[in-house]
């Protein structure tokens, strides 16, 4: 076997196994319940990974509103005081509950996303187009930072995330 | 064009495309039985999208999408495939009929190649798929399936050449 075509010549030769008889009565009841309106077969738990990408998507929504609601409360205490002091005795009470709710504020200072893995999964069908898709799955971790500029305090939440994201391709 | 829904003696179509579907969806899975639990799950869905059959490029890569998340699903189970490829005393079923020792030979050597030179092996010599076709259903440029396939044969025959 000197040259490419004479392995190409004995490959051609080689058989592959033939299907068991029972695949294709197995592919007929599909088919079957599948006019009556049955699955035809398993369906493939595509979800499972966007589920995890969803569960710390919601956990750091959850610690941005929470980050809100404290800040929120902060500042609601310090109207109270500032309404309620009428004395001028009041006046510097007044000032500090101002410059304790300036000193709360944190501002946005980034959000990065690094992307560490793309890998490409091929093409699938989805959903109920016959139009084929390509799937990519994108690998990232997420970082959002705030920053209080008075104290130069900051917040940081980092999380992995996943994500599958389906684009549709031309026929040949 | 024939559509496979209209297609009233599918089996026909399906004897035709059949052993190379298997062929391909071994790649991933060890068994044959899961082979073809893969390639009926593709074949339905192709039928039900009621797709041409002459487009055999969306057919394969239903067989590449499903055998994936089929992997996926039971990871740890494609572990323990995973182990028994590297553990040649195990009992693999065989993916070809063998005739002579030659062949043999040849389909062992087949099995060493690395994954994306196979797929494209499997899917030119034993399903005739045009780089065009092999190119569109795995996502690569026509150039990268025609130097894959040529280094298959290049691997092919210097491990031929070594016995």
């Amino acid at each position: 076997m000197n040259d490419l075509s004479q392995i190409e010549k004995e490959l051609r030769k080689l058989r592959p196994a033939r299907p068991s008889p029972i695949l294709f009565e197995r592919i007929e009841e599909a088919m079957i319940d599948c006019r009556a309106g049955a699955s035809p077969a398993r369906q493939p738990e595509r979800l499972r990974y966007n589920w995890l990408s969803l569960g710390f998507g919601l956990a750091a929504a959850a610690v941005l509103v929470l980050f809100a609601a404290v800040k929120m409360e902060r500042q609601e205490s310090g109207k109270e005081i500032a309404q309620t002091s009428r004395e001028p005795e009041a006046a510097p009470l007044l000032n500090r509950a101002q410059k304790s709710t300036s000193t709360d504020k944190f501002v946005p200072a980034g959000a990065t996303r690094l992307v560490y893995n793309t890998r490409d999964e091929g093409l699938q069908f989805a959903g109920s187009s016959g139009q084929p898709l390509r799937r990519m799955r994108y690998q990232t971790h997420e970082t959002w930072q705030w920053r209080n500029p008075t104290t130069g305090a900051s917040l940081r939440v980092s999380y992995p995330s996943e994500e599958v994201v389906l684009i549709p391709v031309s026929g040949q | 064009m024939q559509n496979l829904v209209s297609h009233e003696d599918w089996k026909s179509c399906f004897s035709e495309v059949a052993p190379g579907l298997l062929l391909f969806a071994r790649q991933w899975v060890q068994s044959a039985a899961d082979a073809e639990d893969v390639v009926q799950e593709a074949f339905v869905k192709f039928w039900r999208r009621n797709h041409k059959i002459e487009n055999r490029a969306l057919l394969y890569a239903a067989v590449r999408s499903i055998a994936l998340d089929f992997i996926r699903r039971d990871s740890r189970r494609a572990r323990r495939e995973a182990t028994a490829v590297g553990d040649t005393d195990d009992f693999i079923e065989p993916q070809f009929e063998f005739e002579d020792d030659t062949q043999r030979a040849l389909a062992e050597a087949i099995d060493f190649l690395p994954c994306e030179q196979r797929e494209v092996l499997v899917m030119k010599i034993w399903n005739e798929l045009t780089f065009a076709e092999i190119a569109g259903a795995l996502g690569i440029s026509q150039n990268t399936a025609a130097s894959r396939y040529r280094y298959a044969l290049a691997a092919l025959r210097n491990t031929l050449q070594l016995q």
